[in-house]
């Protein structure tokens, strides 16, 4: 009885052919991610080979190698691991600011509301990638702080659908009726408001997570990105002086970052479909 | 029956604001009422006549901006809240003094269970353990007559009809034992078998704990089942109080006549017109000089274009502010006199 809603999503998001599968690429991905440390213990980014064989060539290189004879098999594994450990903390980071801003101003509406609805629009006035390019010069090329860079600049959508939620429902009974219990503010946000505006944000949320995604490979190609880990934007970016003749190098982590995005993308209309009660029970 | 007895709360005065972008409306005007234990006091009037405002204010809970108290006193056991902070208003709403709403289905958290609400609604003053706050949802559920009330506990709002939510919002309110119950129009959305079993039950609740009740309501229907005294708002102001038999039998104030005459009756002869009050309650922008009710008023003469009547007490426990009822009255003693 209790998990009930939770099984009847699970329903509903299984219904949708397109959401499962980008789940079990999504799935796929992780599993790389997961099990890269075992399969190839060696340090990803160590010249292990000839310089540019191609795919398919030799059972050892199963994607071949780039142009410095480094394994294309084991940077598409272990740059999972990157691209997911930024997509998911960058999001996170972004939906807790988010979330943060957009109730506060919501709830609290007047000054509050103004003052963090323009910071907010500040914010979207900044092109994002110029943005990210220049926290991480500022902070310094690291893998955490390409990480929050991204949050950063990736936190006003979410900002601003978490407020429009919470003004339709901070004036609905129940939450008089949570006052008049005696509820403090914070408690009324989290504890009752919340939990009703998150299905729209859990959305946005795995929608930035593509988003962010792809700012880590465009700052891993432009350069920028921690030089120590293995990165799929960056082996593009290491690739692209070779397109002419060894396109591979760039359309093996290319595929790579489509297919994720994509999955990402599936799932969270998925989830939208899922979880708005607007389209249940169709 | 309670004019002896020390009130719970006194309003004193009470004056509520709008501050719109037309101007500083007065939504509650002078209103001044007084609840003892174990008494219910209706507060009865049109929509918009302030008196939701009024029981808001009374939690400090009206919507500013717009609304704000500026001036009068509200005070429980004695003491006047209007002063209080936030942090301390928040130990007297539920403890003390709890309220019901009009929509018991929108007043229930969709996406949390009704146990876990009630046991909220039970820790947020009370000092107990889940397990105990479990068991004291359970005897709740069990005194709002819910059946079933262990598998209850697990539902989600959506699962419960109107009547079952209402009852259990009447739980919830009840749950830390506060002396004063104020219930917002507890009935308007329910069927009217269900209403008369909510107002048993309400009456019920109040016998035995001896909590003060206010209740707000247009239906005097309502009115006539539970209270024992009734306030009657027009415009913000408090037109007439009496008690409950007394106001039945003899109102004295056109628009409570008004009231009881558009109200339909089983015992009114059949086919009998209902008498509607013509015309709508003034917007508080343009309310006239002198009475607010002299538009609509079949009894208005000069000086109620004039001058603002006052309260006064013709008889011991009621009070009216109306030149025509006074005028009346003078007439009545001037015929029976010497």
């Amino acid at each position: 009885m209790r998990f009930s809603p939770f099984l009847d999503f699970c329903r509903r998001f299984a219904r949708n052919h397109a959401a499962l599968l980008g789940f079990v690429l999504i799935l796929v991905v992780i599993g790389c991610a997961a099990v890269a440390p075992w399969l190839m213990p060696r340090d990803p980014l160590r010249i292990v080979g000839r310089a540019e064989i191609w795919p398919f060539q030799s059972w050892r290189f199963p994607l071949g190698t780039d142009s410095l004879g480094r394994d294309i098999a084991a940077m598409i594994m272990y740059g999972a691991r990157t691209t997911l450990l930024i997509g998911l903390f960058a999001s996170v980071t972004a939906t807790l600011i988010g979330v943060s801003v957009g109730a506060s101003a919501a709830y609290f509406g007047g000054w509050i509301d103004e003052l963090l609805m323009r910071f907010t629009e500040l914010f979207q006035t900044i092109p994002s990638l110029i943005f990210v390019l220049t926290i991480v010069a500022v902070l310094g090329q690291k893998l955490e702080y390409v990480t929050v860079a991204v949050g950063i600049v990736s936190w006003t959508a979410i900002a601003r659908l978490t407020r429009a939620e919470f003004l339709s429902l901070r004036d609905r009974e129940f939450v008089q009726a949570c006052r008049a219990m005696g509820m403090s503010n914070l408690r009324i946000i989290v504890g009752e408001i919340l939990p009703n505006a998150l299905p729209p944000v859990i959305v946005l949320s795995s929608l930035v997570i593509s988003g962010a995604v792809l700012f880590e490979s465009a700052v891993a190609f432009l350069g920028l990105g921690d030089p120590n880990v293995a990165s799929w934007g960056g082996l593009i970016g290491d690739g692209r002086t070779l397109i002419r003749t060894s396109w591979y190098i760039c359309a093996v982590p290319g595929i790579a970052i489509m297919l994720t995005v994509l999955a990402l993308n599936l799932i969270g209309d998925g989830l939208n479909d899922a979880l708005n009660p607007k389209l249940r029970d169709r | 029956m309670a004019a002896d007895m020390t009130p719970i709360l006194e309003m004193d005065r009470l004056q509520v604001s709008l501050f719109t972008r037309r101007g500083v409306l007065p939504a509650v005007d002078g209103l001044s009422l007084s609840v003892a234990a174990g008494e219910t006091l209706a507060i009865v009037g049109e929509s918009g006549c302030g008196k939701t405002l009024a029981a808001l204010s009374v939690m400090q809970l009206l919507p500013d901006p717009p609304a704000r108290i500026v001036g009068g006193a509200i005070r429980f056991l004695g003491r006047d809240l209007v002063p209080l902070s936030d942090r301390e208003m928040r130990q007297v709403r539920g403890r003390d003094i709890s309220m019901i709403f009009q929509d018991p289905m929108t007043s229930l958290n969709p996406v949390v269970s009704v146990g876990d609400q009630l046991i909220e609604a039970i820790r947020q003053h009370m000092d107990v353990t889940h397990r105990e706050a479990i068991n004291r949802a359970i005897e709740l559920l069990h005194r709002v007559r819910i059946p079933d009330a262990e598998r209850r506990l697990g539902d989600y709002p959506h699962q419960m009809s109107g009547g079952m939510s209402q009852r259990v919002m009447i739980a919830m309110a009840i749950a830390c034992q506060p002396k004063l119950l104020i219930a917002d129009e507890p009935t308007t959305a329910l069927d009217v078998t269900i209403q008369a079993q909510i107002l048993e039950l309400m009456k019920e609740l109040q016998a035995a704990s001896d909590m003060g009740l206010i209740i707000i309501t247009h239906d005097l229907g309502v009115v006539a089942e539970i209270a024992d005294r009734v306030v009657v708002m027009y415009a913000g102001r408090k037109v007439e109080e009496a008690p409950v038999e007394a106001l039945f039998e003899r109102p004295l104030h056109p628009y409570t006549r008004g009231l009881l005459g558009a109200t339909p009756s089983a015992l009114r002869r059949r086919g009998g017109r209902l008498v509607e009050i013509s015309g709508s309650v003034p917007g508080l922008a343009e309310l006239p000089p002198g009475c607010a009710f002299q538009n609509r008023c079949p009894l208005a003469f000069d000086r109620c274009r004039q001058e603002r009547p006052a309260l006064t007490a013709p008889m011991p426990n009621r009070s009216v502010a109306c030149f025509a009822a006074e005028r009346e009255m003078l007439s009545n003693v001037a015929a029976v006199g010497p």
